[in-house]
């Protein structure tokens, strides 16, 4: 379901879910050891990598977000808030 | 880039054949002996580990370091492929000189142009204009092409910076005039903690900056390997190059430029090399013949002139790309730095087996191959390591599968119009990520449905080759929608990274066929002749690991021909012949 693993709910249903296995996959860790609050670069998650995740959130969500959008939030929690936010911007437009 | 406020002063600089014209007149003859910047010269100054001074006052003379300047701010940067063939006539000559004189700041140059502020930048024109040096400092011996690992710090003290740490292995880092160097300017983990600082030297405190010795090297003696330490070096704030924590990138923009210009001079190493080789199997008399009549060796200089060819024209379309598809050359720039070094070490060590023990001798006529030899080395791995390019291109394998290769589109012909004009340079527009967008690979399928209808041999091969390189993308397509997410980083496996040398390949295929649709269409002298884009295509299906595959002989005759003529009228053996004028490396008309 979602939000298991993190502190606050998001507007996306199932966003939180979908960022953090996305993120586990690649670094090839379990999900429930990716915690909301740390930085993932400290897990292994590289910078050139990171640009790529905008395309991947731009292709599920058909929300446009800064390459940029991981260096910026680098965490699961600030991640999902950015990503949020620009679905409700997009929402409202 | 914001260029309103200087358009005006600056008169436009002299055309690319006068400035080469000019240069080539400074350089001199490479052949004479008595020439202070001959081919003696240049090899007793690298016998002794030195620059070439009177080489180094001479590119003083022609004001080299303009060339690094955009026009907007005085200097003659207007095109990227212009200063491409100013400095293949410098590395043809010396490699050092290309490396120690020019390069690195050009290199520092472009981090300023990309994101300093107006003050920075013209701070930066005038030091250059003025003759000059800014060393570019990133790297650490500790970490090497681990960049964000970065131990050096610039930290906020009291409105000021505090600069603390090692830079090393980095060039002219003594008798630069100022540097820019990469420092960590936030101690937080991630991806915003970096940043390029502009610091003229008159700005660092003597008693908080103290220089390494001199690292020696195998090849590029004469270069000026250093390094530098500080301890709580005070720095102005003011002098980060864009907003703090905007370092890396900052790097991954400016390194498109630098990647694809910089391995793109290196092929005047080859050049060089390939004339050197000529002029010895035509001199050299065995089994009552010339070297150059027997099959095998005529073979192998054959096969180096075409992949060498092929490894320029992706160079070139590289770096039109700059110009024209800012949004994609974060791939491209990957692509070029990966495929082009290894091309140019290749074609280095097959000449080498032609020219037997000539290549091992430190003297006689064919003397400085020894030294192009070794100086082309850091192409490898200087400036990114070709794995770490790879590892960048990884990502963009599962987007380019979903993306790109799905959506099919074609780049603009003007890509593949070597010479040709080209919009401004707008260093801002390059992006970050290309994130799965890039037309070049998709340009081949669309190029090859207009083929224009043409007979022979060579026609036929291309077809025949151009169709394996389509299918090939179609295959990649469906093993890189199949790639597991755990093997687009460092870790992956082996197999991952042959899947970015398999779209390379594609990518060089379709560079080379549109460049010679293009021509053909327009008429262009030898471009469009379909042998040279055969040949390439034909060479690069060679399967990976196994030596690439001796041409077909109608293929091999027609090139060994074109070959020949280049030799006799010194028009050089990259894909534009180079006018008669403009032949540093000696006056054609001596050899036999
Ligand atoms: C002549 C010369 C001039 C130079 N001038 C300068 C200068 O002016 N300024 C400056 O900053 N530096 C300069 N350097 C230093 C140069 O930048 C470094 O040598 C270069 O970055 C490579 O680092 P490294 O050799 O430590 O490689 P390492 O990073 O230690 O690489 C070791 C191995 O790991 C592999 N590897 C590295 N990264 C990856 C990756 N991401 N993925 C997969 N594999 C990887 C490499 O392929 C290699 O096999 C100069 C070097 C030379 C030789």
């Amino acid at each position: 379901m979602d939000d298991l693993t993190g502190t606050e709910t998001t507007r996306t249903p199932g966003l939180r879910d979908w960022l953090v296995a996305r993120i586990a996959e690649h670094l090839r860790m379990s999900p429930a050891d990716v915690a909301a609050d740390v930085p993932l670069s400290t897990y292994g998650l590289d910078s050139v990598y990171a640009l790529t995740v905008a395309a991947d959130i731009e292709d599920r969500l058909g929300v446009t977000v800064d390459p940029t959008v991981l260096w910026d939030n680098p965490t699961v929690d600030a991640l999902c808030r950015a990503v949020d936010e620009a679905v409700a911007g997009a929402a409202a437009r | 880039m914001t260029t309103a406020h200087v358009t005006a002063a600056a008169p436009a600089p002299a055309s690319l054949p006068a400035r080469l014209d000019a240069l080539a007149a400074v350089l001199g003859d490479a052949d004479d002996p008595a020439n202070p910047l001959g081919d003696r010269a240049v090899l007793d100054a690298d016998e002794r580990g030195e620059m070439l001074t009177a080489g180094e006052e001479a590119l003083h003379a022609f004001g080299l370091n303009a060339e690094f300047v955009p026009a907007y701010l005085g200097g003659r940067l207007t095109r990227l492929d212009h200063l491409v063939d100013v400095m293949r006539a410098v590395y043809r000559r010396d490699p050092c000189l290309g490396l120690g004189y020019g390069a690195s700041s050009f290199i520092a140059g472009v981090n300023v142009w990309t994101a300093g502020d107006d003050t920075q930048r013209r701070a930066a024109a005038a030091l250059l204009g003025a003759g000059g040096r800014i060393a570019v400092a990133y790297h650490e011996l500790a970490h090497g092409n681990d960049m964000t690992r970065t131990e050096f710090t610039a930290l906020p003290a009291g409105g000021r910076l505090l600069l603390d740490g090692r830079k090393e292995v980095i060039t002219n880092v003594r008798r630069a005039d100022a540097l820019v160097l990469f420092a960590r300017t936030s101690t937080a983990p991630g991806s915003r903690s970096h940043s390029q600082l502009y610091a003229e030297k008159t700005d660092l405190a003597a008693d908080r900056t103290a220089y390494l010795p001199r690292y020696r090297t195998t090849g590029m003696r004469g270069v000026q390997l250093g390094g530098v330490r500080f301890d709580a070096c005070p720095l102005p704030a003011g002098s980060v190059l864009g907003a703090p924590g905007r370092g890396l990138e900052t790097a991954l923009r400016s390194f498109q430029i630098t990647r694809t210009t910089l391995v793109s001079m290196s092929a005047g190493i080859v050049d060089s090399a390939l004339e050197t080789t000529l002029r010895h199997v035509r001199a050299r008399r065995l089994y009552g013949r010339t070297a150059a009549d027997l099959p095998h060796v005529r073979s192998v200089v054959t096969g180096v002139f075409s992949d060498l060819l092929a490894a320029d024209c992706f160079a070139t379309v590289g770096t039109r790309a700059l110009h024209l598809l800012p949004a994609e050359t974060a791939i491209h720039a990957q692509a070029v730095k990966f495929f082009v070094s290894q091309a140019l070490l290749d074609a280095m060590n097959r000449l080498s087996g032609v020219l037997g023990a000539a290549f091992y001798l430190r003297e006689g006529p064919a003397a400085r191959f020894q030294k192009l030899l070794r100086d082309i080395q850091p192409v490898g791995f200087g400036h990114a390591a070709r794995a770490a390019c790879q590892v960048s291109l990884l990502p963009q394998l599962p987007l380019l599968a979903r993306r790109a290769w799905r959506e099919g589109h074609a780049a603009p012909s003007a890509l593949f119009a070597p010479g040709e004009e080209l919009p401004p340079l707008d260093f801002g527009a390059l992006a970050l990520s290309a994130a799965g967008r890039e037309s070049l690979g998709t340009s081949l399928a669309a190029g090859l449905a207009a083929m224009p209808d043409g007979q022979g041999p060579a026609y036929r091969l291309l077809r025949r080759y151009g169709e394996h390189f389509v299918r090939e993308l179609t295959r990649l397509g469906e093993d890189c929608a199949a790639l597991d997410p755990a093997e687009l980083s460092v870790t992956a496996s082996p197999y991952a990274y042959d899947l970015t040398s398999r779209y390379v390949g594609v990518l060089v295929a379709a560079s080379c066929f549109e460049t010679w649709r293009r021509a053909r269409h327009s008429g262009t002298p030898f471009l469009s002749d379909p042998h040279w884009a055969a040949a390439a295509l034909y060479r690069l299906s060679t399967p990976r690991g196994a030596p690439p595959r001796t041409l077909p002989a109608p293929l091999e005759d027609a090139l060994w021909e074109r070959l020949s003529e280049r030799h006799r009228t010194g028009g050089g053996y990259l894909l534009l012949p180079r006018s008669p004028h403009h032949h540093p490396v000696g006056t054609p008309g001596r050899q036999q």
